[in-house]
């Protein structure tokens, strides 16, 4: 009898054990998700939005990817406010161009309020946010009196239909590189003024240009919270087309196999050609044991 | 071999011919080839579905398979040191040992070759080495260097063996007909005369003058595939040196482990004596000691600077995530092993097995640790990549893999023993003869 019920305890212990791990995932399938967007304007062309849905694990964010989207303008609550849906890449984000069907709405206000809410999933519960936008743009403009070169970026805003100067917003004004913005003065950053202008001198002499000399010149606002983010580009014939030695077609450690330095090819074929030489003696030093012992039969 | 001075040339024949599986043998070899089969299955995964059922990924794409490659590369270096050294050296209680040495390193290069192509995405695409391959890289070295280190390892074990094989082709009758066409096949044209003898003699002596450079450079360039990279922990004028002499450690312990087995599985106490473990044992202490030497110099020199570039690997390694492992390489790879093995009651097989155990499987994490961690570590910052890529743990396939891997190595080692003799024959009756002659 007692040992009856040991078994069975036992038993329930076992029970136990795998059953509580089952309980614990059951309590933490559904997670909290973060929704991020944000709005972006190129060369004051179509806007576009980018959504991101992350979760946060400790005190670190991590993307979270296949999470179906909406994003709406002003109201969630009529399907011609949609702007589209969409499902979040690798990276966790999702881009939405504004497309022409909303434009009545559009051109209807100056304020818009952007509505992004992602799908409950079976890992992470739905969430919702918003994200208001005053309609800006900016402008680039340079000038040249032969020794000081100089831009100005004019940001406006549009209040009651008319362009008003936006002042006090804080831009970047650099040279297009790649993946960054070389600034082209002292400042890292400039805020404009009342009248909406920031002035910058361009002190890179000598910066390397394209084949014809030409520099893109750029502006950015981020992340601001009334305009979001604005870039704009301009061409100007202010750098210098440096004319770079071409090492291509030389024998170096980084070339192709057939540009393989002549002292490593020395080296390293002597070295290799030298112990397969004594192999390949000791194979005959071989041979000549196996013929020795054939003779002696 | 004092213990043998009264033994018959037959009674030594008799105790050196292979010998048949007990039952104890059977379930050993039974037990790697399940692993092995494991390994085989984990590995058909990973051709089909490709390297994403590993946990490499973009950070660590070096993970326990290139571990497992270095670990075979340092233990594969003993055939260099017991057989080519000790004979240059004319160490004369090198005879039982000898043959263990270059069975251990056949095995050991020729997984090391394996589990290199099993590191490949796309193993087929091997044949592209040689087709487009750059002698500029440090890969295309490895290749070169550990092809021609199998072809002399495999050659010195060949054509140190022919007079035995004589011996095995004359016992027919106990080996059965099986294995008597496989000796006649390798040696029957060996008739021991004089001017074979000769010609065997000279080139066992090329070949162990050859070979030794040859190891050197094999761990040398296995360790030029990570110093020649600009990352931390591997950014080291120091590795070369610091493998191979890793490298000799791993190797004496194997040798250790596999001269405690031997001697008392097939029962060799009287071949496989307590003053080889003696003798071994001194190597073992020096050659930890110059191990630690290395390490100290590896570790302590880049921590006195704290690089900002090094500071979260060699931190992560001494006090952060990988800390319990570093330690534990250190201690029970080198450490623990020097305080046994230094003292002569610490000499005796038993204790020397265990110190010899630990010197091996230290030596395995101690390669883990030297690939993986740098590998988190990379100079450019981690941008939005998942949080997984962070870490690295192996999944299922890769630990089946590796451990089919070992399995491999030590199932070639337990068929040869089964088909040829663990200790020379032909070399012990001839140190016999001259030490009764003396």
């Amino acid at each position: 009898m007692r040992k009856k019920t040991l078994t069975n305890q036992f038993i329930l212990l076992v029970c136990f054990i795998f059953t509580v791990p089952e309980i614990q995932a059951q309590d933490s399938i559904v997670k909290e998700s973060v929704l991020n967007m944000k709005y972006y304007s190129v060369n004051n062309k179509i806007p576009y939005l980018i959504i991101k849905t992350q979760y946060k694990l400790g005190k670190k964010y991590t993307p979270v990817k296949n999470i179906p989207v909406q994003v709406y303008i002003d109201s969630d609550s009529s399907e011609a406010n949609l702007l589209g849906k969409a499902i979040t890449a690798d990276n966790g984000e999702a881009k939405l161009i504004i497309p022409a069907s909303v434009k009545a709405i559009w051109d209807a206000s100056s304020l818009h309020n952007f509505i992004a809410s992602s799908t409950a999933t079976k890992e992470f519960d739905a969430t919702k946010t918003e994200l208001p936008v005053t309609k800006s743009k900016i402008e680039i403009d340079t000038s040249s009196d032969g020794e000081t070169r100089s831009i100005t970026v004019k940001a406006t805003e549009l209040k009651n239909g008319v362009w008003a100067p936006a002042k006090d917003v804080e831009l970047k004004i650099g040279i297009s590189r790649l993946n960054s913005l070389l600034p082209v003065g002292d400042e890292e950053t400039y805020t404009t003024d009342s009248s909406g202008q920031a002035t910058a001198e361009f002190k890179k002499d000598s910066m390397p240009g394209d084949i014809k000399g030409n520099l893109i010149l750029m502006t950015k606002v981020e992340d601001n919270e009334f305009y979001g983010n604005l870039s704009v580009e301009k061409v100007v014939p202010w750098g210098v087309y440096k004319i770079t030695e071409n090492n291509f077609n030389k024998r170096a450690l980084w070339g192709t196999r057939d540009k393989t330095p002549v002292w490593l090819l020395i080296m390293a074929y002597s070295i290799a050609g030298g112990v397969w030489s004594v192999f390949i003696y000791l194979i005959f030093q071989l041979l000549k044991i196996k013929r020795l012992g054939k003779a002696s039969v | 071999m004092e213990n043998i001075q009264n033994f018959s040339r037959e009674k030594i024949i008799n105790d050196l011919l292979p010998q048949k599986f007990g039952r104890r043998g059977m379930i050993w070899t039974a037990t790697l080839i399940v692993i092995c089969c494991i390994g085989a299955f984990a590995y058909f995964q990973q051709l089909r579905k490709g390297l994403v059922v590993t946990n490499m990924g973009d950070y660590v794409s070096w993970g326990i398979y290139i571990s497992n490659f270095v670990f075979f590369v340092a233990i594969s270096l003993v055939g260099s040191l017991i057989t080519a050294i000790f004979r240059l050296a004319n160490v004369p209680w090198r005879t039982p040992l000898t043959r263990i040495s270059e069975i251990i390193a056949v095995s050991a290069i020729t997984f090391a070759s394996l589990i290199i192509i099993v590191d490949m995405g796309r193993p087929e695409r091997l044949v592209n080495l040689f087709t487009h391959g750059r002698l500029q890289s440090p890969i295309m070295w490895d290749v070169i260097v550990i092809g021609t280190y199998f072809c002399l390892s495999l050659f010195l074990l060949y054509i140190t063996m022919l007079p035995d094989l004589k011996t095995l082709i004359a016992a027919k009758e106990k080996l059965g007909k099986p294995f008597s066409k496989l000796y006649r096949w390798l040696a029957s044209f060996w008739k021991g005369t004089e001017a074979q003898e000769k010609i065997r003699n000279r080139a066992i002596t090329i070949i162990c003058v050859v070979i030794i450079p040859v190891a050197f450079c094999i761990h040398t360039v296995t360790s030029w595939l990570f110093a020649t990279t600009y990352r931390p922990g591997w950014d080291s004028t120091n590795f070369g040196a610091y493998f191979v002499s890793g490298a000799f450690l791993v190797g004496a312990g194997g040798v250790v482990v596999a001269m405690y087995i031997f001697r008392r599985v097939y029962k060799l106490e009287n071949y496989i004596t307590d003053m080889h473990f003696d003798k071994m044992g001194k190597i073992l202490v020096m050659l930890s000691l110059l191990y630690l030497y290395f390490n100290i110099n590896e570790y302590l020199v880049p921590a006195f600077k704290m690089k900002k570039s090094e500071e979260e690997h060699l931190t992560q390694l001494f006090a952060g995530e990988f800390a319990p492992l570093f330690w534990f390489a250190i201690f029970v790879g080198m450490i623990i092993p020097i305080l046994i093995v230094i003292f002569p009651k610490g000499r005796k097989p038993k204790p020397m097995f265990v110190a010899g155990v630990m010197v091996v499987v230290g030596a395995w994490f101690k390669r883990y640790l030297i690939v993986t961690p740098t590998m988190l570590h990379p100079f450019l910052p981690k941008f939005d990549s998942p949080l997984r890529y962070s870490h690295y743990f192996p999944s299922w396939e890769e630990w089946a893999i590796a451990l089919g891997s070992l399995s491999g190595a030590l199932l070639i080692i337990t068929f040869f023993v089964r088909v040829f003799p663990i200790i020379s024959i032909y070399k012990t009756i001839e140190q016999n003869e001259e030490e009764n002659a003396n």
